[in-house]
Order: structure tokens, then sequence, then C-alpha cells
């Protein structure tokens, strides 16, 4: 099988990416902006659900969190873009420890539905309590002028979602999530602490998507619950990780950019198609290739497999394995 | 507070819940696997009798046979080409595909048959007094029909050959092949059954309330709520659940609103799941 | 005599009205090889899993060390020193025999961990292996990554369900060799299993279980020639 280099691919997109906003056009631009916040939210989700291996699907409850306490903030009081993100982002973390600690009681399947749950609860409350929220109609900010500032901080927390999932693929801590993923029982009876280490994974997939979720606001100019809390954006994601891979360091990256081409040539014109066509993904995905873009070809099995530079590391250590 | 009022309402909502939430419960005991596009199932129910109804011009009840055995043989169609190739998978599995299938539902229906609202005016219309209350027919037959459906399959499932294999295979699928049942046959059958549970729920919802595409994902949440709060795999305990979720939601509903009404069930779900996980009746979570 | 390091004290526990286990009593030495054995149903599985901490007696109570450890979880029980392994191998399977070691290391140090992973790889002869999958592994070979893994707690007290239960016996004696090693620096070795003739050989004491009661007790000479043992085994 052909080793691709992965720095070498990283290094690839880092470049593209740092020179995008110079070269190409006020399109790519925007297009660039959602590719990036995608990446986000699939590098978040995939480390609760990826690695740790409780999948669910309530990522998009704390891309809304951040996106309403982003607006209000801006609405209200004028708050710079940047700084609401970094806010929501905190609002994101916050939320997400008690949410985490009531949530992750649930096993498997009932998380992840209980997630779902959650999400669409959220969606109900900003519609119901719209004297804050504004309901229905949603936040109307003034738009911006200039995109470029907004793609340089969506790139920035992408590319730390990049690093900090390769440092993680490549540590011990990377395998007690993968531990828990495993078998949480053994994992637990062996020592490990499962119960912080779930809820520490949880908290840390809140974070970067409030801040997106802010940020998209910013992009948009306008958020409301559908809007917020879309399952679009859940689809998407989810469909993302399982296609690129799940618990891998370039799993999200191959999905992300194949699903945000899908993405833009059909949603705008085709919702319908679009979601359907993912969902048709999704599936396909499921009972071909679970184990993602990133494995094929590898063994058979139903997760994919990663940490192949935590393997050189250890064969450096004694004799050659 | 027209307490009455709000407590029929609610039972009468409950009915159908019950109706949803034992077939999704039967799927889950047998299979293991928690349907995520039961409620589309239902909600494109609920649309083809629309159609049937206002586009074929036929009569109600036609739809009331006819749908449920359509939804009874695409529930065999999806166990076959989908559910089956994935039975040793991880639990997770089994979820993103049928999410996946549930998010393709709902959008096919919207295409079909567009996103807004649709009725069916004119079906079971009027009301009757019960409980010195007015009672909206479509609502009361609903009820009657969806609970005694319930009660049907439960009595199915209790005291027939065939329900005896179903709890065999539900409980221990290695003891039960080796005694001889046919275990892909009876998951095959219970998927089948299951769906054309959700698929008479969506009938008997499309006379008594509005109903569009995404109707199926505000049911799932409710119908697991009620499952959670029934205890998994009680059966009894999810009629039961429903039947108290229905004038939970009637009432929270009078006082906050429609939308934060809906969201009550939900919260109750999350009490019970850190309070009480086994629920009213359930024996505890076999994950 | 040696200090009792674990210590049970008439422990009891019924599931729905059936009595697994009746004021049941072990002592365990320090440094010593101590095994359980009885048919099977003579309730030794609900024994282990109540030393180990999956399981709560209805009476009695357990100590390690003096410590009462009765009520505590299996990572609390396992943060004191206490490591197991599982009767039916529960390897983490989408990682290699080097990485299902090293996730349960303890301490910050990445090297050290790996360091000992090896270590303890070399020490049960299965250094081959290192690299493949959990999933990918025969019986044998899952058994003593078992046992390797739970080594890397840097355990006082080994708890091992059933080591030999499945295995050829080259394999066997392979174990009692590894075991014996690990009795040799100071490891308390405790397990459970139903293979007579390793348990009757290898042992400093035997406890016979069946039917939820302590029906013998001894060095193996005194067990091998119990009438009541004889009885309820054959």
């Amino acid at each position: 099988m052909r080793k691709i280099n992965p720095l070498g691919i990283a290094g690839a997109a880092g470049i593209v990416a740092l020179f995008l906003p110079s070269v190409g056009s006020d399109y790519a631009v925007s297009f660039s902006i959602q590719l990036l916040i995608f990446l986000v939210l699939a590098y978040s989700w995939n480390l609760i659900g990826g690695y740790t291996g409780y999948t669910h699907f309530g990522q998009v409850s704390f891309f809304g969190i951040g996106a309403y306490v982003g607006s209000l903030l801006i609405f209200h009081w004028d708050v710079p873009w940047y700084l609401a993100a970094v806010v929501a982002a905190f609002a994101g973390a916050v939320t997400a420890i008690p949410l985490g600690g009531a949530m992750l009681r649930l096993k498997g399947p009932f998380f992840a539905v209980g997630m779902f749950g959650l999400a669409r609860v959220l969606e109900a409350f900003a519609l119901g309590f719209d004297s804050i929220t504004q309901g229905g109609t949603g936040i109307y900010l003034k738009p911006v002028s200039d995109l470029r500032p907004l793609y340089y901080f969506a790139a920035a927390v992408a590319a730390i979602m990049l690093l900090l999932t390769w440092k993680l693929d490549n540590s011990r801590l990377g395998l007690k999530l993968l531990a828990i993923r495993e078998d949480e029982d053994a994992a637990e009876s062996l020592g490990i602490p499962t119960t912080r280490l779930k809820i520490g994974a949880f908290v840390a997939s809140a974070i970067a998507p409030a801040a997106m979720g802010s940020l998209y606001a910013v992009y948009l100019g306008f958020i409301d619950p559908p809007t917020a809390f879309a399952s679009n954006i859940e689809l998407t994601t989810i469909a993302m990780v399982l296609l690129g891979g799940m618990g891998t360091v370039l799993g999200p990256l191959c999905g992300a950019v194949v699903l945000s081409v899908v993405n833009e040539v059909l949603w705008a014109n085709y919702p319908q198609i679009y979601l359907a066509s993912v969902g048709g993904i999704l599936l396909l995905a499921v009972l071909f290739m679970p184990r993602g873009i990133v494995n094929l070809g590898t063994k058979s099995g139903w997760l994919a497999v990663g940490r192949p530079l935590f393997r050189r590391l250890a064969a450096r250590h004694g004799q050659a394995s | 507070m027209p307490v009455a009022e709000l407590l029929i309402g609610g039972i009468l909502l409950g009915g159908v819940y019950a109706l949803m939430a034992c077939g999704l419960n039967l799927i889950f005991g047998v299979m293991r696997v928690i349907n995520f596009a039961h409620g589309d199932i239902l909600a494109i129910a609920a649309l083809s009798t629309v159609s049937i109804a206002v586009g074929f011009k036929l009569p109600f009840w036609v739809a009331v046979v006819v749908v449920p055995i359509g939804c009874a043989a695409f529930g065999a169609l999806i166990h076959v080409l989908v559910l089956r190739r994935i039975e040793g998978a991880p639990l997770i599995m089994s979820l993103l595909a049928t999410y996946a299938l549930s998010t393709i539902l709902v959008n096919v229906a919207i295409l079909i048959w567009g996103g807004g609202y649709s009725g069916l005016p004119g079906v079971l219309s009027g009301s009757v007094r019960l409980f010195g209350i007015n009672v909206s027919t479509s609502r009361l037959v609903s009820f009657a029909c969806a609970l005694g459906v319930s009660l049907a399959v439960w009595w199915l499932l209790e005291f027939t050959r065939f329900g005896r294999a179903v709890r065999s295979v539900s409980r221990a699928p290695e003891l039960a092949s080796i005694s001889g049942i046919a275990i892909e046959r009876v998951r095959l059958a219970v998927f089948a059954l299951g769906t054309a549970m959700a698929g008479l729920a969506g009938v008997l919802v499309a006379p008594a309330f509005a109903i569009d595409p995404q109707l199926g994902s505000r049911f799932i949440i409710k119908a697991f709520a009620v499952i959670i709060v029934g205890g998994m795999g009680s059966y009894p305990g999810a009629i039961l659940a429903a039947l108290l979720l229905g004038v939970i939601e009637v009432v929270g509903s009078y006082f906050a609103g429609a939308v934060i009404g809906s969201a009550f069930l939900f919260l109750l779900m999350l009490a019970v799941l850190l309070i009480r996980p086994r629920g009213l009746l359930g024996a505890g979570i076999r994950a | 005599m040696s200090e009792t390091i674990l210590a049970v004290e008439n422990v009891s526990k019924r599931f729905a009205g059936r009595i697994a286990l009746d004021q049941v009593s072990i002592d365990v030495a320090r440094g010593s090889v101590t095994g359980v054995i009885g048919p099977n149903g003579s309730g030794k599985s609900t024994l282990f899993n109540i030393i180990a901490g999956t399981l709560r007696p209805d009476e009695g109570r357990v100590l390690v060390e003096g410590r009462n450890i009765t009520s505590a979880s299996a990572a609390e029980i396992c943060g004191l020193g206490v490591a197991r392994t599982f009767q039916i191998s529960r390897l983490f399977a989408e990682m290699t025999v080097l990485e299902n070691l090293v996730a349960v290391a303890r301490g910050r140090d990445d090297r050290a961990a790996i360091a000992l992973a090896q270590e303890l790889l070399d020490f049960l002869e299965i250094s081959d292996i290192a690299d493949r999958w959990g999933a990918e592994l025969s019986y044998g070979q899952r058994k003593l990554v078992e046992i390797a893994r739970a080594l890397m707690l840097q355990p006082k007290i080994m708890l091992l369900d059933e080591p030999f239960a499945g295995i050829n016996p080259r394999l066997q004696n392979r174990i009692v060799d590894h075991l014996k090693a690990l009795c040799a620096k100071g490891i308390t070795v405790f397990f459970i299993d139903h293979e007579m003739r390793i348990v009757l050989k290898e042992c400093d004491l035997v406890y016979v279980l069946a039917e939820g009661r302590l029906i013998a007790c001894g060095d193996t000479q005194a067990v091998r020639n119990d009438a009541k043992v004889l009885q309820a085994y054959f």
C-alpha cells in the first residue's frame, strides 16, 4: 500500500490556505470560510465521536449556542466579532460541562439520540423565549464589508484543531480515549479515569463549534433558530467524519473536502436533493466503507485506525518490532 | 385551568404516542436497533394518507389498510438491504444508518409533498361529548385505534407462539437459535411489524393534526422520551408512559406555549435518565 | 506465617433468591500463589467479581492490606494496587498489543511507559506480536496480553480470572512459570479456575468451592485427597 506522507498533505494545505485570500476571488473566500467552519465542526466531533466512541447527533447544539451568544453580544453591545467568538467559545465550554456531566451518563445509542433531543430542545427554546432571542424573526447583524479577516480567524481555529488532533493521535491520552471507545468498562477497571476523560473530550468538542457558530452568524449577517441548529450542519459534520475516517487525523479533512464540494454544488439550489444525497452517502459509507476514505484497503473491521507516528516512536525505543 | 379538557386531550395524544413508541420499543428490544427513521415513516404514512384521501379521493379506511401494509413492505426492504448487512457491527453503525435513512426519507418527502402543512379536513370531523367535554371525533378515533392496536400487539407478544419466539430472540438470541427459532425471520417480521405500527400511527395522526414532512423528527424525540420514561424493553411501560407524557405535553403547552411544551418531554426524559434510569417499569438498560 | 494481603470475610451473595455464595472466607498471604477452584456454578466467578469490585456482596466484607474495599469501585480498587484479567479477554480490539499495554500505564512519562510495556512483552515472551491488532490475536495470545496489560499497573496483587481455561498444556505451563516468576518478585497471585491439574500442582494454598460454600482449604496434598473435594468434582 502506498504510504502518503501526512505531513506533506498538511503542509500543502497550509500553504494554499495561507495565500487564498490574497489571490482568490471573493467567492473562493466565501466558500472556504464554509469549508473551514465544517472542518472545525468535523474535527471537534471527531474528538468525542471518533476517538472516545461517544458518537452523537447533537453537535449542532453548541454551534447554535455560540451563534446566539455571539449574535446577542454584537447586536446589543456592539462587541467586535472576534471577541464575540471568543466569548461564545467560553459559553460553549461552560454549558458543555453540566450538559456533558448529565448526558454522558447515557451509554451508546441513548447518548446519541439524547443529544439529538438536546439540539431540538435548544432550538425550541430559541424559538420560544423570543423576548431574549427574537424568536422566529431572528437577529439581524450589520453585514461585514470584508470577509477576509473572518477567513483568517476560521483558518487559525481549523489549524489549531488539526494540530490538537494530531498531538492527541500520538499521545497516551489519545490511547486512553480509544480504550474508552473499545471497552469502557474494561478501561475503567484497569484504572483509566473514564468519566473525567469523557467529559473532557465532550467539553473540548464544544468549544470550537461555539466559536464557529458565532462566526457563522457574522458571516451570514443573520441568525434564527432553524439556521443556528440546522440539521444540515449536523448531518454534514457526521457524514464528513465517517466518510473520511472516524478517530483519525486526516479523516475529517478528507471528508470535509469531499462534502464541501457536494454542499456547494447542491445546497443553494436543491437543498432537499443535497440533504438526501448526503444521507445517501452516509448510508453507503456505513454499509461499504465504515472505516472511511483514510483506511480504504486496510484490514477489515468496523472502525478506522491511525497513529502511525506512535508506532514509529515505540519502535525507536526498543528493539525493532 | 380546564383540567378535564387538558387531561382528556393529553390522553388522546398519548394514544398515538403509545402506538409509535411500542413499535420502536419492539424493534429495539429484538434487534438492538434504534430506528431513527421511525418518525419519518410515520410522517410519510400521514402524508400518503392525505394523498389517498384527497388526491385519489378514496375513503379513509382504504388508507388505514393499505398504508400500514405498504410500510411493512418498506420495512422489510430496509431490513434486507441495510440492517441485515450491519448486524455484527457496533450499535452506533445501525444508528448512523437509520439516521441517514431518516434524512433521505424526510427530504424525499419534501420533494414529493412540499414542505408545507397539509391535513384531512372533513375526515372524521365534528366532535363528540365525552365526560362533559367536546372532544374531536378524529382524535377520539385515533386514540381508540392506536391504543387498540398497541394492546393487540401486546397480546400477540404475550400469548402467541410468534410472541414467544420474539421474546426469546430478544432475551437470548443464541439460545433461541439453538431451540430452532429462525432468528432472521423473526427479526424481519419484527421490523416489518414495528414499521407497520409507525405507519398506522401516521394514518391515525392525519385527520387529527396538521402534518408536514418534518413531523417525523418531532415525533421521534417524543417516542424516545416515552420509551425512556416507561422503561426500555417494557411494553406496558411504554403505553403507560405515552399516556402520561401526552398529558404532560398538553398541560405544558397550555402554560408555556406549544413550542416549550413539547420541550418538557425531553426535560422529563433527562430527569428520568439521571434519577431513575430504569424508568417506570423497565428492567434496566442492557446496552 | 506471612501477613494477609487480601482477606475475604464471610461473604454471601444471592441472585434472585438463589444462593451464589454462602459465608465464604479466604485469606491470601502476601507473595503467595493462591487458587480457588470449583466446578461450574460453584460461585467462584461471583467471588472473583466481588473481590475485583464489579459486584457488591450482600453480606461480609473484603479487605486489601487491611483496608475495607467492599463498596469500592473497580477503579478505586485498581488504584490500591490490584490488577485483574478477564476470563473472556477484553482487549482493546482496534489497538495494537503495544498500545493496549501503554494505554493503561500510569504516570506521565511516555518513554517509561513504552519501555515498561516492552519489558513486559519480553517477560512473557510475546515481543513478536507487539504490532498486531488486538482483534487478530489467537486465544492463547490474548490470555498472555491480558496478563501483560494487568502487569502494566505494577500491582501488588494480580487477580486472574480462569487464566488456564481453554489453552493447551504447554501454554499452561508457560503461564505457570511466569506466575511463579511474579511471585519471586513479591507480587501476590490469586486466581480462580476449574483446571484442577494445574491448580493443585502449583499453588501454595488452595480453596475449593462447591455450590457457594467452601468445602476444603489447604495445601495441594491435603486438598487432593480430601473426600469432599473428590465428591464435588467426580
